[in-house]
Parts: C-alpha cells; structure tokens; sequence
C-alpha cells in the first residue's frame, strides 16, 4: 500500500471537523464575544500562527536532514512535504487579518491604531517595523518564498521517483535547494515571529523570542507527525515506517520540549533577574491573570514529555508515544494561547475604555474573561476545526504521490534503519 | 547502527585498513622517539608555558594593578580570554555526547582529540578567574562550606558562582568521558609493550581484558555519560551568558545571549578542533583516519554555527532599536562605531561573513583554506568576548567615567602563556595516548572502511545497491565534477 487515499468516511470526519470550527468561530463573534469581537479575532490569528507554523517547520526540517546528510526519514519524508504545503492555505489565513488591518476590522495589534501611535513615544519608535507596510508585504513575500520551496523540494522529490537515476541528480538539486533554504529560514523566520506574535504586546521586547516561538511549533510539528504516521500504519499504510523511526521521532520530540523549557528558562530567568518593569511586565500579567495558563504551560511542554519520554521503551511503544504526542500537541497550541491572549485583551481593554484613567484601570482588570483567561469549548472547536482543515488539506497532497519515494539515495539506509 | 549504507555516502576510512594496521598505525605514534617537529614544537611550548608562570607570578607579586584594569573596566583581557577558552572547550563533548546520539559516524575519526582539547582548554579556562582574585591561595573561598570566617558564605545570587558548579562538573563528566574511553584503547597499548611501560599501561587501563562483560559495562557507561554530557554542554556556556545577562547594563541584559552562547562555544570549539587536527594529521600521519571527509563535515558545522551567531547579531542589532530603550540603542551603536569600532569588525568578518566561503566545497575541502580560516574564527571569537566586555563598559551610564581600555604587557603575556599551557599539554598527549579512538574506529571499519564501501570497495560489503547497475558497495559521487562545487550549495 503505497498509495494513500483519503477514504470517504474520513474525510467527512474532517470536513466535520472544519464545518464544527467555522461554527464556533461563528457563535464566537455572534453571541460570545465583546463589541470589537476581539475572542474571534485572536482565536483565528492564534490559530493560523499555529497551524503555519507547523508547516514552516516541517519545510524546515525536510531541508535541514537533506543538509546534514540524514537518511532515516526518507521513508516517510512525503508527510512533511504534505505538511509543508499548508503554507498556502496559511498564506490565505493571514491575507484575512492583513485585510483588517487595512480596514480596521479588528484591534488584534495596538500598533494599527493611528491615534495611539501617534502619542506613544515607544510605539512611535517602533513604527519604522509595527506598520501596516511591513506586516503586509512581509508576510505576503517571506511566506510566498517558504511556498516556493516547498514546491521545489515537493516536485523534484515526485520527479525523482519517476525518473531517477543513480546518478542522484534529483537528489543533488534537492540538497541545493535545501541548503540555500536554511539561512532564508533563519532569518525570515524570527522576522515574522516578531510581527505576528512579539508585536501583539507592542511595548514589549525579547531578542529570544523568536528561537522560543520556533522551538515551540517544532516540538508540535514532531507530535503530529508521530500522531499521523501511527494513523495510517493503523490503517495499512507505511508499513515499512517501524518502532526505530518512531523511536527517532519520539527522541526528537522529548529532546526538543526538554529545549524549549531550556529557551523558556533563559528568557524567563533572565528578565527576572534583571527586574527591569518594561520586560518584567509579560510575566507578571501571565503570572497575576493567567497563572492556570502559566503553570499548565510547563506541566503539558516540559514535565509530561520529559517524564512519558524519558525510558527506551515509552518511545517504541504506541500507547505512551501517542499520548505524549497529544499532549504536546495541544500544550504546544497553548503556548501560543498564553503568548498571544494577554497582549490582545489589553490592547482591547485600552480601546473599549474611554479616558486615560479608566485605561488604567482596564489593564489592571483582573478577573475571568471567556475565551482568555483560559481556553474554553469554543477555542477547543476552533482548534479541531483547524486541525481538520490542516489534515484535509495536508493528507489531500498526500494522495497526489507515492508514499515512499523511490530512486532516493538514502531509501534503502532508510528502510532497513535501526536505532 | 544500519549496516546499509548509502551510496552517497563517503568511506570514513581509507587505504583499505586491517584491524591489526589500525593499531599499528595508530599506537605506533606513542612507542617511537619523538620526532624533530614535535621537540621543537614542544620547547615553544613550554617556553609559553613559563612566560605564563612569570607573568602569574608578576600579577600576584605586583598586585591587579600590573593589568590596565580601571574604575568602570573591571573585565578587560581575563574575562575575554576566559570565555575563549571555555567556548573552545564545548567542541569536545559535543563530538562525543551529541554527535553520538545523532549516530554521526565521523565522530570517531576525531573524537578523542577533540575531547582532550575540550579538557586542555577548560584548563586555561579555569585559570583566569583564580588569578583575577589577586590572592591565588584564597581561591577556596570560592566553595560553599561552613568555614572560621564568620557568617561568610558565597554569594548564591551570583551567577559567578554558577560558573564554578557549572564548570567544574562539566570538567568532571569530560574527564570521565575522556578517560573511559581511552580505557580499552591503552590495553591496546599495554598487549604491545613490555617492562615498566607494560605495567604502567596495565595500571592506567584498570586490567581491561576485553572480556564482554567488560565491553558490555563500558557500552553502558560510555552511554550514560554521553546523556549525562549533553545537557552539560549546553548548561556550561549558558551559565558563562548569564554572568553578562543577568545583569542590568545594557548590551549585555539581554536574553537570546544563552543559545547564541552556546552556538557561538561550539563555533570556537571546532574551529580549535580544525586547526589541531590539520597539523596532527600531517605529523602522526592519520590523514587516512582523518579523512577530507571529516574536514568538510566540521567545515559545515563551522558554517551552520556561523551563521547561527550571525542571526543573533543582527537579532540583537535589530531588538535594541526596536526596543525603543534609549541606553540600548547607545549600547549598540558604540559597539558598531564607537571607539572600539575595528573589534566589531573584526568580529563580523571572521566570524560571520568569512565562514561564508564554505558554501563552496571546493574551499571545505582545501586544507590551506580551512587552516587558515580555523584561525580567523577564533580570532573572531575572542574579538566576539572583547567587543561584548571591553566596549560596554568602556561607556557605561556615567560620561565622565568614560574611558578606553588597552592591555599591558602582563596580560598580553597571560593569554599568551594559557596557549603555551594548552599546547603543551596537547604534545604530551599525543605521545601517551592513541590519538584516535582505535576501538571506536574498528567498530565502524566494515561499515565505513574503503574496502567496504565507495569505489574502490571489492564487492563484498554490506552496502546493498537498489539498482542493479551499481556494484554492491559502489559509491556514486553526486558532485559536480567541473566546477568541483557542492551539490549543498
């Protein structure tokens, strides 16, 4: 079964799946949300920042392996050359938020408010970077060239099972091409991270952040992998993926949560060394208003991983892989809750309140605010309706090629792989 | 480990070697009398070594103020040579535990070198703190124990006194890592000599008899520590960024510093790790054992390393305008073109643009090119540490302490002398102990020896060809034959 069709019966499930997040995105801005239906909003960009990220990500590791010579994931290399292709889907998300930032449709980012700008010094300083200019045309032109290499990587990849050759000149463009990708990455990447995530909370600052947000879809993209593969050997597929690959996947997966806590460690430790109140004040709202958000953060990303993961066998045996692989997954996707929530409830605290003092007061407000303080059912439905789409999306390419390569250089190191 | 093998993938070992002429040609070195080249590198060192002695015997005598060290620069040349010397010394253990969980096979080729030389310069390291204190034979006030001095007990807020747990654990587990697997490796030396050299051997390899109870005890200890030695390679240089970023000044406080750190640590590490490997190569004559191959491999990781510190510049670069924080956006542009100007330049351009020339195989795989470029990085690496210390604090928050810091000749002599010390250490070592893994090597030989896999394999590997068209054991070079270029490019 090298042939992957989407079978009818699931597809509907997740199609079902996209119709159940359309619907609680819509009962969210409907009935559950305030006057700037700002729950909506945030709820939409934390999910398309998730999702998209995922898909860099697996881009991201396609071409760093080739890089480095890896050959142990050949075999299934067509999931992440599927996964990659949701950037195009995710370019789409974003045009909706770039269209309202244009027509002021939503208060997602401080920055977009003119008035504000104009008689914050901070904001000022920073509009050269936070302006509509750059949030536009960078994301349109960052993320139009991650599409065009996971095009690349994709076609010559499908060109090489059909016409291959040993003398590996598919192989060798696709090692170009995934050499040239690593540096645009590196840079491209955190200047992204900067405007869609970092900028939520305008004043704020961290030179770590970007390497933190990335470490973050990395771990999630390894989940869902693992989570996916052990799906289709489920249902006949890859059969040739076995427990060494999934053991690698799970290494991977435990030695990137256990450095994401390292990432999350440095950024917090050190500005709570420094105790500087301009830095201080990202944890302190965590710590005040979101302490369940903040806490569970390190429970699901670092201490169920690490604890599930650490012995040999936890990461052979499907059970104890899969549920640390749903943890992650869904712990991961709160990380980005707790980095994006806060900043976007402030931001519409300050534009709800009339008058400097009683905008003192709202970004003080405490309390419980659905959809923010933690999430709740209409997030969790968001999330699947997303997920859905991403699956859809990604397993719907899939189909498209052969699921092993064939004619790779490394496919035969590949298939009898052993840990 | 797969006994197939790619294709595409270069033999590790060449000129089609016998397990008795790995041996021969490796412990060898250790049984002839040294050659002219080795004594007279030898006496320069030494001569390092006791300019060393002298200049820490003048700094104790004379006191600190024999160094140019002033009311704001409290750091100058000690501090920069101390991070130097420990980012040098990251390179080792990231061979042995990181590379070897990642199954990288060239590692063997190099490992053993490379883990001395971390140990050697964790060495140098350590030397610098201890004489900063002025009073050396104090220097156990820096341990935590309930002492006659009163109340007086270290400062566990300090992030200097994580350096002292930090560092003298990972000096520790290296030293073990490092010795464990010399272990069988001087049985080797011990079956071949005879006399007190004999016993000697035997002593230093613990009676190893190669039993497989032995070898199964010392698999499980080698990968104990490994897992042991991979969070310490990231903790060590994480721990030296903190005793800049936990602080509030600006150019410092800030909190990409621990993996750019670390990035940056394992950048000097294998630049360090090239330039030995170059010149020991030649003079042992291992060129077979450190192949080309493994040249280039380190070339790679010196550019993806690179490249990584690059990004953090310009992160910090970027963020300190962004921040919109006044003392920030000074820090920096004194940096780039404050007096200290030409250290930031000669930071960017070995450590940053220069390394871009390994885009190229044909410069990865020259051996004059990546000589030459071992050594700009770690001289761009010291510029690194000095732009970070010496132009921060020579404009701290006070104009009229503004003032400019140049070494005397004490502490030139102090750097000076830690490579006379580091050098002769490394001599010695080349004449003790099998400079290569040989037990390692020999696990990999019918995996990644020439007579098993590449072109000049006779057929009976384990290589296992896809097509019918290639020769079992048959490598394909994928790479442009004209141009001599990458195919990675």
């Amino acid at each position: 079964m090298n042939q992957f069709t989407l079978e009818a019966r699931h597809k509907s499930v997740l199609i079902g799946a996209v119709i159940l997040g359309v619907l609680c995105l819509g009962l969210t801005f409907l009935f559950y949300d305030d006057e700037l239906h700002s729950r909506f909003w945030s709820n939409y960009l934390h999910n398309t920042v998730f999702f998209t990220g995922i898909a860099f990500v697996s881009l991201f590791v396609l071409a760093a392996f080739t890089t480095a010579y890896a050959g142990w994931h050949t075999v299934f290399k067509r999931i992440w050359e599927a996964y990659a292709f949701f950037l195009i889907p995710g370019l789409v998300l974003f045009l909706v938020i770039i269209a309202g930032i244009w027509g002021h449709f939503h208060h997602l980012y401080h920055w977009t408010n003119e008035a504000d700008v104009a008689t914050d010094r901070i904001m000022l300083g920073k509009s050269g970077f936070l302006n509509k200019y750059w949030y536009t045309f960078g994301t349109i032109i960052i993320m139009g060239t991650w599409i065009f290499f996971a095009n690349k990587l994709r076609s010559i990849s499908v060109e090489e099972d059909l016409h291959g050759t040993t003398d590996y000149a598919f192989h060798r463009r696709i090692r170009r091409w995934s050499a040239a990708f690593l540096p645009i990455a590196g840079f491209t990447s955190a200047a992204l991270i900067w405007q869609w995530v970092m900028s939520v909370d305008a004043h704020w600052y961290s030179t770590l952040f970007a390497w933190y947000a990335t470490a973050s879809w990395f771990v999630a993209a390894m989940a869902l992998t693992i989570m996916t593969l052990i799906f289709l050997k489920s249902r006949g597929y890859y059969q040739n993926v076995t427990d060494e690959h999934l053991h690698d996947l799970g290494k991977y997966m435990f030695a990137f949560s256990v450095f994401w806590t390292y990432l999350w460690f440095s950024q917090y430790m050190l500005i709570w060394y420094g105790n500087n109140g301009e830095e201080t004040i990202y944890f302190r709202t965590r710590l005040d208003e979101y302490r369940v958000l903040f806490f569970g953060n390190l429970l699901l990303n670092f201490a169920t991983p690490f604890l599930v993961l650490m012995r040999n066998d936890t990461k052979r045996k499907f059970g104890t892989l899969v549920f640390a692989s749903v943890i992650c997954f869904f712990g991961h996707w709160w990380d980005f809750f707790l980095m994006i929530k806060p900043g976007v409830l402030h931001t519409t605290h300050e534009a709800l309140a009339h008058g400097a003092e009683a905008a003192a007061d709202a970004a003080h407000h405490g309390g419980f605010t659905a959809g923010f303080t933690i999430p709740g059912l209409l997030e969790v439905g968001t999330m699947l309706g997303f997920l859905g789409g991403f699956l859809w999306f990604a397993l719907s390419r899939l189909e498209k090629a052969p699921l092993t390569p064939s004619n790779d250089p490394y496919i035969e190191e590949s298939l009898h792989h052993h840990v | 480990m797969s006994a197939v093998v790619s294709p595409i993938r270069e033999p590790l070992i060449q000129g089609g070697k016998s397990y008795h002429q790995i041996t021969e040609d490796i412990v060898s070195p250790t049984e002839k009398t040294p050659s002219t080249a080795w004594v007279i590198a030898f006496i320069i060192a030494v001569t390092g070594l006791a300019f060393y002695v002298f200049c820490v015997a003048w700094t104790v005598w004379v006191g600190i103020g024999s160094w140019d060290l002033n009311r704001t620069i409290g750091w100058g040349w000690d501090i920069t040579n101390f991070v130097w010397w420990v980012g040098i010394g990251h390179a080792g253990t990231l061979i042995s535990a990181i590379l070897l969980l990642f199954r990288q096979k060239w590692r063997t080729g190099v490992n053993r070198a490379a883990e001395a030389m971390t140990i050697f310069a964790v060495m140098c390291a350590g030397q610098f703190p201890l004489i900063h204190m002025g009073r050396l034979w104090l220097g156990f006030f820096i341990f935590p124990y309930p002492n006659t001095r009163g109340p007086l007990w270290v400062n566990f807020n300090s992030p200097l006194l994580w350096d002292v747990f930090a560092i003298s654990t990972y000096f520790t587990v290296s030293l073990l890592f490092w010795y464990t697997g010399l272990v069988p490796d001087f049985a080797t030396v011990r079956d071949r000599a005879k006399g007190l050299r004999r016993k000697i051997y035997n002593f230093v390899s613990f009676g190893w008899t190669g039993s497989a109870k032995h070898w199964q005890r010392w698999e499980s200890l080698s990968l104990i520590l490994a897992g042991l030695a991979t969070p310490l390679v990231l903790s060590v240089h994480t721990i030296v960024s903190f005793d800049f970023a936990t602080s509030v000044i600006p150019g410092w406080h800030t909190t990409i510093f621990p993996p750019y750190f670390v990035a940056g640590a394992i950048f000097s590490g294998f630049a360090m790790v090239q330039t030995l490997m170059l010149i020991t190569r030649k003079i042992l004559k291992l060129e077979q054992y450190i192949t080309i191959g493994h040249i280039e491999s380190m070339n790679k990781v010196i550019l993806l390393t690179g490249t990584i510190v690059g990004v953090a510049y310009l992160t910090e670069l970027f963020i300190a305008w962004y921040s919109g924080y006044i003392y920030e956006q000074f820090a920096f542009y004194n940096r780039v073109l404050g007096p200290y100007w030409w250290s930031y330049v000669g930071m960017m351009s070995c450590n940053v643009l220069s390394p871009q020339i390994f885009w190229w195989k044909k410069f990865r795989r020259s051996i004059f090119v990546t000589f030459v470029m071992s050594i700009f990085v770690n001289i761009g690496m010291w510029f690194e540490r000095f732009v970070i210390i010496a132009t921060t604090l020579a404009r701290d928050y006070l104009p009229s302490s503004w003032s400019y810091y140049t070494p005397t000749w004490v502490e030139i002599g102090l750097f000076v002398g830690t490579l006379g010390l580091f050098f002769t250490l490394y001599l010695i070592f080349t004449r003790v102990a099998p400079v290569v893994a040989v037990a390692e090597i020999k696990a990999i030989l019918k995996s990644a020896g020439d007579q098993y896999t590449g072109p000049n394999a006779h057929g009976h590997g384990h290589h296992v060809g896809h097509k019918k068209d290639i020769p079992a054991g048959g490598t394909v070079d994928i790479d442009d034959p004209e141009t001599g270029q990458s195919t990675d490019h």
